[in-house]
């Protein structure tokens, strides 16, 4: 794939997900949420809570340890795994509106001390390199 | 670093291949070259996979049915047509994952 195709690509995954994060939140999407994943804690995608856990698990993440969760959209997992472990979470992804909500969800959870959400795409992230103790993206396309 | 991923497995012939894409998919899951190929050029080491495909598979049918389920409520907000061609799209998506033509794990990996 060569760098316009790539472009394409990129901006038909934001365009597409930019619809889907400024749909509105609330009944009939949460109760399918509910529904598919046994609780509504933000989660989306196909990453179930147990699977979460499992990443939280394999990387060791607790108090003092710093994540990267790329491709975050509303900040699942990113939020969660702040919220269950006490890391640290630097939530990115490209769709605006998604990193709106995950901000807003980070506030009403009290865990803007430890996270932070900032819109970049996962080819370009603005950070210096051993920033991070440890990274997690689940189905992220860009 | 841990990631999940939806990919195509290797193996699916080309024509299934533009199917699976046909659906909208990026053109970044036809890639032939496999996740831990991908990781070990990049220099990570360590590379674990965990299969997660049947919860995959759950979680794709958990959309399908509760997005029929809410159908009244998801044709008001998205339009009939839209709904109509999304859960279509859910159900062919379904098919490939049964058919093993999709597959999604768990990868795990470090940096040496």
């Amino acid at each position: 794939m060569n760098d316009a195709e790539r472009s394409r690509s990129q901006d038909n995954s934001r365009a597409k997900f930019e619809g889907c994060y400024r749909a509105p939140v609330g009944t009939p999407r949460d109760a399918i949420q509910r529904e598919v994943f046994g609780a509504n804690t933000g989660v989306n995608g196909y990453t179930t809570i147990a699977q979460a856990d499992g990443l939280a698990k394999r990387l060791g993440l607790g108090p003092g340890k710093r994540l990267l969760d790329v491709g975050a959209g509303e900040g699942w997992p990113g939020l969660y795994l702040a919220r269950t472990t006490g890391c640290e979470v630097v939530a990115t992804d490209v769709p605006v509106p998604g990193m709106r909500t995950a901000l807003a969800r980070a506030r009403e959870q009290e865990l803007l001390s430890r996270v932070d959400c900032i819109a970049a795409s996962g080819t370009h992230l603005p950070f210096r390199a051993q920033a991070f103790d440890a990274a997690v993206h689940t189905d992220v396309l860009c | 670093m841990a990631f999940y991923t939806i990919f195509i497995p290797p193996g699916v012939s080309d024509a299934d291949r533009k199917r699976i894409l046909a659906l909208g998919d990026p053109p970044e899951l036809a890639s032939t070259s496999s996740e831990r190929d991908l990781l070990r050029s990049a220099g990570f080491v360590k590379i674990e996979e965990a299969d997660e495909t049947q919860e995959y598979l759950r979680i794709s049918r958990g959309y399908y049915e509760g997005r029929e389920r809410h159908a009244a409520e998801l044709r008001k907000l998205e339009g009939a047509q839209a709904f109509a061609e999304g859960q279509e799209n859910r159900r062919t998506r379904i098919g490939f994952i049964e058919a093993g033509l999709q597959r999604r794990s768990l990868f795990v990996a470090a940096r040496p």
